[in-house]
């Protein structure tokens, strides 16, 4: 019986059809045991933290952060991610003028992965670009795992503050070239006169 | 006596549409079951609106009076029973719908983590409006608090006995504890709720994407897929100027915004080069430049969204989306290179 080709060729797509779908069990069941316990507690922690300070205080932060170059890309970007978490981190743009907004994008939307190496939290329905890279490091050589998870932090830090520079300086340029001079020299007035959308009382 | 209107948002943490309150002749009563006298939120309505508040605890008030409850629970039994009766609710502690009587508390009716500053005077033409919505749902209710009334009168009537009620208002050490314990409480519903908030995330998006990467680990894995896919890839990631070579690549403005959605492709990219990693395929070292290699595309799918989350204006939009796009071209390999030189940290 199991001599027939068709017999065997059953048992053979048999054998792997199972074989398949166990091997994506156990790297399934891999990855609920090793991240998810840390996640949940975290943000469970991270949650509630939030809550605690308010949203005003984080506001406050926010807008303080805003105001020079250095914090308004490293600061800024961090703050809204861990205390508002993608994406509703890039709702704190509408504190700034009109032409550092995409420069705040570009910087904050750039934090969303490195971040997740402290603070998992942040952005937690992404969390494989860290998890996916670290998880083979903790394999290989797992005494590097936390020096790696803090360079990521950092280095990321410096490559926002890089982005958002260059964007903004970009994003004059373009404003120059398109010729809407007119247009954003309008918005800056607005905002130096106090109308910052979303801040109404 | 002239009623005014009030609107009550949710806080920070909390639940619910908002209520809009206007008090009537019947219904004059803010209802305070928070312990230790009226509670300042109730008073604070009161205040506004030009209704009476009122200590649920030591006064039994009919609910035909009653406009409005404020409570401190975040728990299961005050939580639902005023919902349940379809009396306005205001829960000083944050906290969504939970406990047996959790299908009564609907947003409508509901409102959690109030404070002092979430409570606002309503000006005339918008209390118009309200008033309308208001006589609809007492209508609703004048039905609903027949049956409950019953009911009611017990529960309202246990209530008064409680330990801590009593103790409070005696003052000295007891109301001290009273006091603290009540912290604990708003500590433990703050936790609890952001438990629940915590699990509804992994469960809405973390476990399914675990499993969409499980699965496709494991095919990747067990067809041997994962070996060609290393052979061809490790070429480019194993040596400084191929990552820098893939960072440039996934930045062109062409193909960033196509690789962006929802880190799909960076974090399928960043599982196959953690298995090489870990197989020992690729130096460690490789590990945190890799970060920034598969990464450059990041949120360029999403500007325009982003931005607008800015409240951006259309012209900013516009400049912003072609700046962002690019400015990756070049910000993407320098981040290779920043991390390639701080990888010799590692």
């Amino acid at each position: 019986m199991g001599d027939n080709p068709v017999m065997r060729g059953i048992s053979w797509f048999a054998e792997h059809f199972i074989g398949l779908f166990n091997e994506s069990a156990t790297q399934f069941a891999g990855l609920v045991t090793g991240i998810l316990p840390l996640l949940m507690v975290m943000l469970t922690a991270m949650y509630a933290i939030t809550t605690w300070i308010g949203e005003e205080r984080v506001t406050r932060a926010i807008q303080w952060a805003g105001r020079w170059a250095v914090t308004r890309y490293t600061v800024m970007p961090f703050l809204a991610m861990l205390l508002l978490t993608n994406p509703m981190a890039y709702t704190f743009g509408r504190f700034l003028p009109e032409r550092y907004k995409p420069a705040f994008y570009d910087s904050t939307v750039s934090f969303c992965h490195p971040i997740t190496a402290l603070f998992p939290h942040a952005n937690a329905g992404e969390i494989f670009v860290w998890a996916g890279v670290s998880a083979g490091v903790m394999q290989a050589a797992p005494d590097k795992y936390a020096t790696l998870a803090v360079l990521y932090f950092m280095v990321g830090l410096i490559v926002i503050l890089i982005r958002g520079i260059a964007t903004q300086w970009m994003t004059g340029v373009l404003i120059k070239r398109g010729g809407h001079e007119e247009t954003f020299k309008r918005y800056d007035e607005a905002y130096a006169e106090g109308k910052i959308q979303g801040v109404a009382e | 006596m002239s009623y005014q209107t009030v609107k009550i948002v949710k806080g920070s943490g909390g639940w619910g549409d908002g209520l809009v309150l206007t008090p009537t002749d019947e219904r004059h009563v803010v209802l305070s079951v928070t312990g230790g006298g009226v509670h300042p939120v109730a008073a604070k309505i009161a205040e506004l609106t030009g209704a009476e508040a009122i200590d649920g605890f030591n006064t039994h008030v009919p609910d035909e009076e009653v406009m409005a409850v404020v409570i401190n629970c975040g728990g299961t039994a005050r939580i639902g029973v005023y919902p349940k009766k379809r009396l306005p609710t205001i829960d000083i502690y944050p906290g969504s719908p939970t406990g047996p009587l959790a299908q009564f508390i609907t947003p409508d009716i509901f409102v959690s983590d109030v404070g002092i500053k979430q409570i606002s005077l309503v000006d005339e033409a918008t209390a118009a409006a309200a008033a309308s919505a208001a006589a609809q749902t007492q209508s609703k209710e004048g039905g609903a608090s027949d049956q409950s009334s019953t009911t009611t009168a017990t529960a309202t009537q246990e209530r008064p006995k409680t330990v801590s009620q009593t103790q409070a208002e005696k003052g000295g050490l007891m109301s001290w504890v009273v006091r603290f314990g009540n912290f604990i409480g708003y500590v433990i519903n703050t936790l609890l709720s952001s438990g629940r908030q915590a699990l509804q995330i992994i469960l809405q998006t973390v476990l399914p994407f675990m499993a969409y990467v499980g699965l496709l680990i494991g095919i990747v894995n067990y067809t041997g897929i994962s070996q060609v896919l290393a052979n061809s890839v490790t070429p480019l990631a194993s040596n400084p100027l191929g990552l820098l070579l893939l960072s440039f690549i996934v930045a062109i403005p062409v193909l960033s915004p196509i690789l962006g959605p929802g880190a799909a492709i960076a974090q399928v990219v960043g599982v196959l080069m953690g298995t090489q990693i870990g197989a020992g395929a690729l130096p460690v070292q490789y590990a945190l430049p890799t970060l920034f290699a598969i990464d450059g595309q990041v949120g360029c799918d999403f500007i325009p969204v982003g931005l607008s989350l800015g409240e951006a204006k259309p012209e900013t939009v516009s400049v912003g989306v072609s700046a962002v796009l690019f400015t990756r071209m070049v910000t993407s390999p320098i981040a290779v290179a920043i991390a390639y030189l701080a990888s010799f940290l590692l």
